[in-house]
């Protein structure tokens, strides 16, 4: 990783007795996509909100883009682009002129205006819509332009918050994969979502429970340590009843029910597909058995449930 | 500095194009104030002529009928109907179909004639005082004054019928009436009215423009960008600051044209003390903005703010007619010292060291409540 570009130390932030976001480090790299998953109220926004200026932290410290959020607010703001899952624009107003008036206030005025306005369209491929007012644009072009307005004046970081909430599937992928664009050409980009499909996207990923920071690795990471070893799923019917005596095979860590299917995950080196097969075939019918990639959801339950766990204790 | 201007233009454009689109501001601003001013101007009329009088002539006397006539005469009051007798008159009172029952008992004729004290009584229903003073007067006053020519008449005949000359004293009172002649109410309401127009206006607009881009979230927005509060502000209140210029010019016409009224002042002096209302203004709207988290609120906290104000602003009342412990109230009133500069700079002429104290407290205002406004919108924007 290169020079971290988004830095939180010991990063706190009370509100009268109650503390949002207790304790957090993490570092984010240029051009990374860092992606910051939690329930609601788990202190995501409220994270973000430090780390764009718009909070003094009660704790820590931060810096983005080199700038203390604290001591500099303002530099802070000048160097990012926010985007928020409100999409906040000008209905009233058409896409050229949200853009005229996001790029105006950050300091941008004539020729180098009128680029920024053009490139911006550009990369969020707006251009059949610019005279369009914000207000009857679909969802997921008003996504695109709210985008496109916080990265009107080309900042080297772009905070998302739940950018993608309440968008048409489609639209979700159109926009990750202009986020992974960005990304690519250099621009950082830390994003919040509650979409664990899109969390896979993420380059790292960091878990926030209770205002507490509790896990941050790569997707692939945070799988083996939370969801270890292999599953197999099995898909036929009448397979519940057999449930039980799965999860008392030998090396079988968790039996689950995903949809219609079953899980059963072993320990690494304890596989078994054969006693599977004949355990349901006994009570139902198997159709198919094979192996599964545990997925990010998986960790997000297993996470949230230590920390549960934690909780109760 | 380019930068900071870049920012100023861009609030300031964004909020002509939000205005120009929007069809209900655009008639509030601009068509509103045209039609409210003309229709406010004519209703909000304190002259008090055509008071209905219902007479009870026991004398039926020539001398009766002519002093009747001749009280009419000038129209302040208006003979309505005729009742027999006293009781009926004070019944049509408490109908509302008069206000005042003029009574002249029999022998009044004869009374005049033979140099007696004549009498009339006049019953005056009280409930709107103004109006009941105001024909107690012109009731007074033509008889006072008749009173006087019969003296004078009689006092010659009997100087004739002596051989000698002899001439009652006389004290006349020559009134000349400076600025407004005519003493016609509207020339003196229309500044008044378009002064309160005004803060109806720029008030509840830069109230609900600062409402509305909370609640909509465009403010979370723009406080991640780095744009310093004070220029959003004044890129937010510029454009209505001459939306209200141009208002103003366009109350000056309607005053000018429609009532008649005098263009004495100094335009110097109207400008400047417009703009230092407007600031006023403008940065009261945005106080309750702050105070406020939907536009519903604003617009409700505007309106809380615009009622005292208008009632206390001498404009409607006089201010040394209102009671001693809420006078000292009026002084932090801006629509007082707006409407005493408009009043006295229209129609007295006043200049600049005749306005000098109102025009200062408008600007200490301005400044205050905008210091303020700024202040509380940092506070409470980044909550």
């Amino acid at each position: 990783m290169s020079a971290p570009v988004i830095e939180a130390r010991a990063l706190r932030k009370e509100f009268g007795g109650f503390v949002a976001v207790d304790d957090v480090t993490f570092e984010v790299g240029r051009g990374e996509i860092f992606g910051y998953l939690g329930a609601n109220g788990a202190g995501k926004s409220t994270t973000i909100r430090m780390l764009c200026g718009l909070m003094a932290p009660s704790g820590g410290a931060a810096t983005v883009a080199g700038h203390d959020v604290a001591l500099a607010p303002m530099r802070v703001k000048g160097a990012i682009g926010y985007m928020s899952q409100r999409f906040s624009l000008y209905r009233d107003l058409d896409a050229d002129h949200n853009l005229e008036f996001f790029g105006g206030i950050y300091g941008l005025s004539g020729k180098a205006l009128t680029r920024a306005i053009e490139r911006a369209i550009e990369r969020t491929g707006l251009s059949a819509h610019r005279r369009e007012v914000a207000s009857s644009l679909p969802g997921g072009i008003r996504q695109r332009l709210a985008l496109a307005c916080a990265l009107v004046h080309e900042p080297a970081i772009v905070f998302l918050d739940e950018p993608t909430a309440g968008v048409d599937p489609a639209s979700r992928r159109d926009f990750w994969s202009l986020i992974r664009e960005l990304a690519r050409a250099g621009t950082t980009v830390f994003v919040t979502t509650h979409y664990m499909d899109e969390a896979e996207y993420c380059a790292r990923i960091g878990l926030m429970v209770d205002g507490r920071l509790v896990a941050l690795d790569t997707p692939r990471a945070l799988k083996a340590r939370y969801v270890p070893g292999t599953s197999l799923a099995i898909s036929g019917r009448g397979l519940d009843g057999a449930m039980a005596e799965a999860a008392a095979l030998p090396g079988v860590l968790a039996v689950e029910p995903f949809g219609a299917r079953v899980h059963v995950r072993f320990r690494e080196g304890a596989l078994d597909e054969a006693a599977v097969r004949t355990i349901f075939s006994r009570e139902g019918r198997v159709d198919r058995v094979e192996p599964v990639e545990a997925s990010l959801e998986d960790v997000f339950l297993a996470v949230a449930g230590e920390g549960a766990k934690e909780a109760a204790a | 500095m380019r930068r900071a201007l870049a920012m100023l233009a861009a609030v300031a454009k964004k909020e002509v194009r939000q205005t120009v689109r929007d069809r209900r501001m655009m008639a509030l601003l601009i068509v509103a104030p045209i039609i409210q001013l003309y229709v406010f101007g004519h209703a909000v009329d304190l002259e008090v002529d055509r008071v209905p009088v219902v007479v009870v002539d026991h004398d039926g006397s020539d001398a009766s009928r002519t002093h009747l006539a001749r009280l009419f005469a000038d129209g302040t009051l208006v003979e309505v109907g005729r009742a027999p007798d006293a009781g009926t008159a004070e019944r049509a009172l408490e109908r509302g179909e008069a206000a005042v029952a003029l009574v002249i008992p029999p022998g009044f004729g004869d009374d005049v004639a033979r140099g007696r004290t004549a009498r009339v009584q006049a019953v005056l229903d009280g409930s709107d005082p103004n109006r009941a003073s105001v024909a107690a007067a012109a009731i007074g006053a033509y008889f006072a004054t008749e009173g006087a020519s019969l003296a004078r008449a009689r006092l010659a005949e009997r100087a004739a019928v002596a051989g000698a000359s002899a001439r009652a004293p006389d004290v006349r009172v020559e009134t000349r009436v400076l600025f407004n002649p005519r003493l016609d109410t509207a020339v003196y309401m229309v500044p008044g009215v378009a002064a309160m127009l005004l803060m109806l206006i720029t008030t509840i607009v830069s109230a609900m423009g600062l409402a509305r881009e909370r609640e909509v979230g465009t403010l979370e927005q723009i406080l991640v960008t780095p744009v310093p509060a004070a220029i959003l502000i004044l890129g937010k209140v510029l454009p209505f600051a001459a939306v209200g210029l141009f208002d103003f010019g366009i109350a000056l016409a309607v005053g000018a044209f429609v009532f008649d009224m005098p263009l004495h002042g100094d335009v110097g002096v109207l400008v400047l003390s417009t703009v230092l209302y407007l600031g006023v203004t403008l940065g009261v709207g945005l106080l309750i903005a702050t105070h406020s988290g939907t536009q519903q609120q604003a617009f409700l906290g505007g309106f809380l703010f615009m009622l005292p104000a208008a009632l206390l602003s001498g404009i409607m009342t006089p201010i040394r007619s209102m009671p001693e412990w809420l006078q000292p109230l009026t002084l932090v009133n801006p629509l007082r010292h707006y409407a005493e500069v408009l009043r006295g700079s229209l129609l007295r002429g006043a200049g600049l060291e005749a306005l000098a104290e109102p025009l200062a407290i408008l600007a200490v205002m301005g400044l205050v409540v905008f210091g303020y406004a700024s202040l509380r919108f940092r506070a409470a924007m980044m909550k």
